[in-house]
């Protein structure tokens, strides 16, 4: 690198002939290369060859040494039923289809809209009927945990996200009013999201322990109600609320992944506020002055100054959470029980636990390299649907 | 809020003057107040575990049981119970070198990267860049496995044999950042182009260049990488876990979950050990509060 320093440097700046040109720009490439070597070989050694490697250790069996090659057992093991992802993947294309059919009806002439409302209606009924079918098929034949806390992850997923963006984007709406101690509410706001994970997760045992005089239980006291056992409650929200005893998806979330979720919502809120009030402070004041002098309401103008221009933010911070969730690992592990019986066991958890406690990293290479895949769909399919939405300056 | 927000509009267009003056006053004080007590409801949400936590790491185990809300007489002893108990004299020290390590590895390459394809022409710049880019997608839970086979030694002979129980395992994998090479490249790709032919002209080449012009005028984005990898590294959980199965580099995060999954109901230590694992990050927070929060909000807006 110091080789740049050399008199040469000044030499071709003067400009004496080509091979001398030739070789400067030689020399500024070996300078680039030398720069980005560190990083890009450490990228590279821990950051993509894994990814290979990954995928080389899904197809075998492998018990801490690696054992027999097994083709794509350890995936058919973990999905069970081909046919099911068949008819799962079918139902998710039809749901696309009937999108792209509902936004075509937009912009064709009315009389035709109710027509295509129509057959749009009925391509969602047919994906509904075929994703329940496949997931049902996959779900009955898997021998594996992993597609159940698929179920779990996109609990905590729909619990966590948008009640932490709603949340987050009211706070800095207050936050953007002019308000005195601004700088102090902030900073308050924005702590637990720094907080050390695991020891924020260690008070919030404590928080939802299921003693009686635990601070969740007296909160819910307030209210009236009697104490629950939170962490360690693996009876679903619908029977605890309801007395329904409901099977599959729609029993809802165990308290326990509730009370995971809160704690979710607790750290990140704070973090989509800043983020929010940055997005806010970058809308110009004079669309809004604008906006009044033509008489539109508070309503309107957040209807279409703020929300469309905020859209941006709201896009990046929804992608973030979403990818957030799913990968979500330390707190869940330290907050868990046994006494949960698996209800709050995540994609990312029961991973773990093949990999760490049952030591099938094989199977475990393949979990995960399933779960990147669902993420890359979802990312796609957020992107194709909302990202087209956002508005842009 | 809205009340508030209302009665602002109207002062600014003119039309609160048709109103008499006192309900004018009374709905700004009733708005005003609304905003104030939401704010702050949320401000005490924030911080009730805080407040929690602090109290009951001063409690004797009775008082946690009846729960108390504060203790009658402040035991220091947790502390100490807890830092001796929990050995956190050595998992602090193994942190704070764990973290300084791994902060300048990663200045280093980042600064270097960033710097590289912001401002030298190099063939395969782009694609290169964009493969680094592609690497923040993938979930850790896909690299864990294969990178825990690699730090064994298991995939390529290391130096060294086994790196596990290692500073090596626990430092060098995170040395580098696609994240943190993207936020300085933007950074620096805003550097006048003007100020580096000056710089040529004097003689000197891309190192010195950075050395002595970019890096005095880039301290904000530098300040973004150094604290998110200090949170980053500090509040690492799950590699020290897989990596470290003795105590010569446990980490304080791994020594606080090891002690609390050992503690078992004595909740004032279990307090009192999280107290402490968290007054460096707090400490730091506070010290550059805002340059903290400017710095995470800006990134957050550029990804």
């Amino acid at each position: 690198m110091a080789t740049t320093d050399t008199p040469t440097t000044q030499v071709s700046i003067s400009g004496k002939g080509r091979g001398q040109f030739r070789w400067e720009k030689a020399k500024e490439a070996i300078t680039g290369y030398l720069f980005v070597a560190p990083a890009v070989l450490l990228i590279s050694v821990f950051g993509l060859i894994p990814i290979g490697y990954a995928f080389y250790m899904s197809l075998h069996r492998w018990r801490v040494r690696k054992g027999d090659f097994k083709g794509i057992e350890n995936y058919t093991d973990i999905i069970g039923d081909w046919k099911g992802l068949l008819f799962f993947l079918i139902g998710v294309g039809l749901l696309v289809l009937a999108y792209w059919i509902w936004n075509k009806s937009f912009k064709s002439i009315s009389n035709r809209r109710l027509i295509v409302g129509v057959i749009s209606a009925f391509v969602i009924g047919a994906a509904g009927l075929s994703l329940v079918t496949g997931w049902n098929r996959m779900l009955t034949a898997t021998t594996k945990d992993f597609l159940p806390s698929l179920i779990i992850t996109l609990y905590y997923a729909l619990g966590s996200v948008p009640l932490q963006l709603g949340l987050g984007m009211i706070l800095a709406f207050l936050l953007y009013q002019n308000i005195r101690g601004k700088e102090v509410f902030r900073m308050i706001y924005f702590l637990p999201y720094v907080t050390p994970v695991v020891a924020a997760s260690v008070v919030f045992r404590s928080i939802f322990s299921p003693r009686a005089t635990s601070i969740a239980n007296q909160a819910i006291g307030l209210l009236g109600i009697t104490p629950q056992d939170w962490l360690f409650e693996s009876k679903p929200i619908m029977e605890l609320l309801f007395g329904w005893e409901i099977e599959g998806f729609l029993a809802g979330p165990s308290l326990a992944l509730i009370s995971i979720i809160l704690y979710g919502v607790w750290t990140y809120v704070g973090y989509d506020a800043i983020i929010f009030l940055a997005g806010l402070g970058s809308i110009p004041g004079e669309l809004y002055e604008a906006a009044e002098i033509d008489g539109a309401s508070k309503m309107h103008q957040f209807r279409h100054i703020t929300l469309p221009l905020l859209s941006p933010v709201t896009f990046y911070l929804s992608m973030i959470a979403t990818i957030g969730t799913l990968k979500a690992f330390n707190h869940i592990y330290v907050m868990r029980t046994p006494s949960t019986l698996g209800t709050v066991d995540t994609a990312s958890i029961v991973i773990f636990d093949t990999f760490y406690k049952a030591n099938q990293f094989g199977l475990a290479t393949a979990q995960a390299i399933l779960l990147f895949f669902v993420i890359l769909g979802l990312t796609q399919v957020q992107n194709s649907v909302f990202g087209k939405r956002v508005f842009y300056g | 809020m809205a009340d508030s927000a209302q009665t602002k509009e109207r002062k600014a267009s003119g039309q609160i003057v048709t109103k008499s003056d006192v309900i004018y006053r009374i709905l700004r004080t009733v708005g005003q107040s609304a905003l104030y007590l939401a704010l702050t409801a949320g401000a005490v949400v924030a911080i009730i575990p805080f407040l929690y936590m602090i109290s009951t790491s001063f409690m004797t185990l009775g008082e946690t049981i009846t729960r108390q809300l504060i203790p009658e007489v402040l035991q220091y002893s947790n502390y100490v119970t807890a830092w001796n108990e929990a050995r956190f004299a050595k998992y602090f020290l193994n942190s704070v070198v764990i973290t300084l390590t791994t902060l300048a590895g990663l200045l280093l390459t980042s600064i270097l990267a960033g710097y590289a394809f912001a401002r030298i022409q190099f063939p395969g710049r782009g694609i290169i860049f964009s493969i680094m880019l592609a690497t923040m997608m993938i979930p850790e839970s896909v690299l864990m496995i294969p990178n825990f086979l690699l730090i064994r030694g298991d995939i390529i002979p290391l130096p060294g044999g086994s790196w596990l129980n290692t500073l090596q395992a626990l430092t060098v994998p995170f040395m580098a950042s696609a994240f943190s090479i993207f936020l300085l490249r933007q950074f620096f790709a805003t550097i006048p182009y003007e100020l580096f032919d000056a710089a040529r002209i004097d003689g000197a080449g891309h190192l010195r260049f950075l050395v002595q012009i970019v890096l005095p005028i880039s301290r904000a984005p530098i300040m973004t990488v150094f604290l998110l990898g200090f949170i980053g590294s500090w509040n690492a959980f799950l590699w020290p876990l897989l990596v470290t199965t003795r105590e010569t580099w446990r980490p304080l995060m791994v020594g606080l979950w090891t002690f609390v999954s050992e503690a078992g109901p004595e909740t004032h230590l279990q307090m009192a050990g999280a107290v402490i694992t968290m007054v460096p990050i707090l400490v730091l927070y506070f010290l550059t509060q805002k340059q903290f929060t400017e710095g995470i909000a800006t990134s957050g807006l550029k990804g």
